[in-house]
């Protein structure tokens, strides 16, 4: 995270709130967070720089206030028109991710320590060479591409990964196939750091490593279409769902039927919690796949809109309903309903 | 009994050698001779070989405790490397199955390495203790000195576990220690009548070299115009990571070297790729944090230079000691400006809590934070039954340690007279200085042309074609076709 990078998430028209920034950076699934990150069109990015500081996004926020981009006041940030300026050149100047999305159902980063690994040790191999330093890897990684390498190594593995490389570097631009070949590992050829990549494309860091994963995200999807096994089987295990392990379970429950209350006491879990949950699965899918008229009912839908239309979504206020027989927590369904009716694209 | 000859035969046909370095033999004959042994040798010597050969000939289990955690990987993967595929780290990196299937399959290996933390632990220690342990090496065994730099009281339950191991046959290695040190190590490992190998410390084709700086700005010129100009491959030292990283970039600008910060921060592929590239002529210049080891053997390191003064002698030692060890000239630079000790106390006295930190996490219970290294610290000595006046006095013994050892390190810095003798004072190893080299140090000869010792980059540094090659030439040359 760099001062050019935050003003990506910042916006001339209205103020933004830092800390949901932040959060859907570091990849904090509370309801809050998701659901102004999903306004913020951000949720691509949850858990995109887990180790992000609070001390790098106060410098961030520091030198943007310093050059005179954005205006902040408390926690929330604006753009200035300076700054909504600089935003436009960066749109246009800069590397655009076009493929985070994937990253919230593959395990992306251990796909690419997979994928990068196998290539060294398919490099090896094509040249008979048996002692060779192997790229560090966590220890699952290690034995994975291990057992991968025994079930595949009779299958000319060689010319497999040199035509899968090609088909992929070929379709790229040229700029982006160049860079991302550099990183390859491989037979006395340890390969280059991001950021001796990033010096020899004039990028910065953020912006290199950016692109870096957008390209293993492209790639991630490449390889899950992929006919061929060998490569195919890189990806196995690594898939998970868009919503958390838990909040998944909660939903099942309650797309068969069951009342919140029954949930609650099966899982022994607080009502407050299979609420969370709900709303959790209602941001993070499709439109289509919850059920948003078990819980808004059309009365109360059509109630709740008298009182709120003609407001712009992110500036209603539960108090202006909270008379209303409706609890806080259809109210913010209502909002992620309305919210994703107008925009789809989250 | 194995024999003087069986030794020589498993150095040919293991590791492809005819001769012995100095101290090996000697160690490995003692060792072999069933005594224990504390073995000073300069690093690089090959005090590893001296484990590997022993394991290798004696096919029992080599349990190693090391401090450097984060090197015990790259330890392995070297062992693999050439071959043995029976080394394991144990680190608390690891799972719990993977810790636990490796004590439950102990007999199946040859090395394991370990930090004295986790050998201390109960369920680690009772497997050990019902395996047969062949050799026991306490590696960086200065680590157990009060009088060291790096004195890690974990190490000072190690006299009580070897006890608990069966006391097995042990050696005790370390690249540099007093006289004073010594005697400290084999006290507390119980060892007082272990036999002691020691090789002389001096490095005798290193020149030393300081230059003093009045400003920042010259000192970086300086560091500039050296990178530039001297023989590549080089290793250049600094006291924060910050500073490694914005001096890589400077140097990357300013010249026409390869140049790559090496410090813990980076990421496992960042650092594996620094290191490869490092370790086959890749790269020509590395910007590396003397907190942080390097897990690689190169032996073609032609200068070590210290943009910021070490906190101890040992420590200036140990780094400078990456030069040279093919034993070809090489060259040992100390950049100081006026004031650098400051920064070197700071960061010296840092390390030691101060009293009323000390009194602070007496009062607490288990460390809070994971992490915290002083709250650990005094959580290890509370736990162990001491007071917090036994504590506070030791720690201001230590506190005083310190800044003793800054002051001979500045010593050193000062000294308007050889700079040779005054590292052989250090170790108790004085020699005559009819034995110094030729051109031996700055005090003796301070403008002396790097020419002269034949140090001068002779043509553009060796640059990788790698930059330069397009993906078609890369793939082609990746999977062979
Ligand atoms: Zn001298």
């Amino acid at each position: 995270m760099d001062a050019t990078q935050l003003m990506r998430f910042l916006s001339p028209t209205s103020p933004r709130r830092l800390r949901v920034i932040e959060n859907i950076l570091v990849g904090k699934r509370t309801v809050s967070t998701l659901y102004w990150g999903m306004r913020y069109h951000q949720l691509s990015w949850l858990g995109y720089e887990k180790k992000l500081s609070r001390e790098v996004m106060d410098q961030a926020v520091h030198n943007l206030q310093t050059e005179g981009l954005v205006t902040v006041e408390q926690t929330n940030a604006q753009l200035t028109q300076q700054g909504a300026v600089e935003q436009q050149k960066l749109l246009q100047n800069s590397y655009q991710p076009q493929h985070l999305k994937i990253r919230l159902v593959v395990d992306v980063e251990t796909f690419w320590q997979r994928l990068l690994l196998a290539t060294q040790v398919v490099s090896e191999q094509s040249y008979q060479n048996r002692q060779y330093y192997p790229l560090q890897t966590s220890w699952q990684v290690k034995q994975t591409v291990k057992r991968w390498f025994r079930q595949f190594h009779g299958a000319d593995l060689q010319t497999v990964f040199y035509n899968f490389w090609q088909d992929v570097f070929a379709d790229l631009p040229s700029d982006q196939a160049s860079f991302m070949s550099r990183l390859l590992v491989g037979h006395e050829r340890p390969g280059d750091t991001l950021q001796q990549v990033s010096r020899d494309f004039q990028m910065s860091e953020t912006e290199a490593r950016l692109m870096e994963v957008d390209l293993i995200c492209q790639l991630a999807k490449l390889v899950s279409q992929a006919a061929n096994s060998s490569i195919n089987a890189l990806l196995a295990g690594l898939n998970h769902s868009l919503v958390s392990a838990s909040a998944n379970q909660t939903l099942r429950s309650f797309m068969a039927g069951e009342s919140l209350e029954v949930i609650s006491r099966k899982r022994s879990l607080k009502l407050s919690t299979v609420r969370e949950h709900l709303l959790e699965a209602a941001i993070m899918l499709p439109l289509e796949q919850f059920d948003y008229q078990r819980i808004l009912t059309p009365e109360l839908v059509a109630q709740l809109e008298s009182r709120l239309n003609g407001f712009p979504l992110d500036e209603w206020q539960f108090k202006q309903v909270e008379d209303l027989p409706v609890d806080f927590w259809q109210f913010r369904l209502l909002e992620i309903l309305r919210s994703k009716k107008a925009d789809d694209k989250h | 009994m194995i024999s003087t000859e069986q030794l020589y035969q498993t150095l040919q046909q293991r590791f492809g050698f005819s001769r012995f370095r100095p101290g090996q033999l000697e160690a490995l004959t003692a060792l072999t001779a069933k005594h224990n042994t504390l073995a000073v040798l300069p690093t690089g010597a090959g005090k590893t070989l001296i484990y590997e050969l022993y394991g290798a000939i004696t096919q029992q289990l080599v349990l190693i405790v090391s401090p450097l955690i984060s090197l015990m990987q790259d330890q392995v993967t070297t062992l693999n490397v050439k071959g043995e595929k029976r080394a394991a780290a144990l680190t608390s990196m690891m799972t719990y199955s993977e810790k636990n299937w490796i004590l439950r399959h102990l007999h199946e290996y040859h090395f394991i390495f370990i930090s004295p933390e986790m050998l201390s632990q109960d369920q680690v220690l009772s497997a050990f203790q019902s395996t047969q342990i062949g050799l026991l090496v306490v590696d960086e065994a200065h680590c157990i000195s009060t009088w060291g730099p790096d004195f890690r009281p974990e190490y000072l339950l190690l006299g009580q576990i070897r006890h608990q191991l069966h006391d097995p046959l042990t050696l005790m290695a370390t690249a540099t220690a007093t006289e004073r040190v010594r005697e400290d190590i084999k006290q507390k490992l119980q060892l007082p009548q272990a036999t002691e190998i020691v090789q002389p410390v001096d490095r005798q084709n290193i020149f030393l070299s300081v230059e003093r700086f009045e400003a920042q700005t010259d000192k970086e010129e300086r560091l500039v115009e050296l990178v530039a100009k001297l023989k590549k491959p080089g290793v250049v030292y600094f006291s924060s990571k910050k500073k490694a990283n914005e001096m890589a970039e400077l140097l990357a600008a300013k010249t026409d070297c390869k140049v790559a910060a090496y410090h813990a921060d980076l990421d496992s592929e960042t650092r594996f790729k620094v290191q490869q590239q490092f370790m086959q002529d890749q790269l020509d210049v590395i910007c590396a944090t003397s907190a942080f080891g390097m897990g690689i053997d190169k032996n073609n390191v032609r200068f070590v230079i210290h943009y910021h003064v070490p906190s101890d002698v040992e420590s200036y030692w140990q780094e400078i000691g990456r030069a040279g060890r093919d034993g070809q000239q090489s060259v040992a630079i100390l950049l100081y400006q006026a004031g650098d000790e400051q920064i070197a106390a700071f960061l010296s006295e840092e390390t030691v809590p101060q009293e009323n930190e000390i009194h602070y996490y007496f009062q607490q219970n288990a460390p809070q934070v994971a992490g915290d290294e002083k709250a650990n610290l005094i959580w290890f000595y509370k736990q162990h039954g001491y007071s917090e006046a036994q504590v506070q006095n030791s720690f201001a013994s230590r506190r005083e340690q310190r800044v003793t050892a800054l002051r001979k390190m500045m010593g050193y810095v000062r000294t308007p007279d050889c700079k040779r003798q005054y590292i052989q004072q250090y170790f108790d190893q004085v020699q005559d200085v009819a034995t110094n080299p030729e051109h031996c140090c700055s005090s003796d000869e301070a403008q002396l042309d790097f020419g002269v010792l034949g140090l001068l980059a002779t043509a553009t540094p060796a640059q990788s074609d790698q930059s330069s090659a397009e993906w078609p030439a890369i793939l082609k040359q990746l999977f062979n076709f």
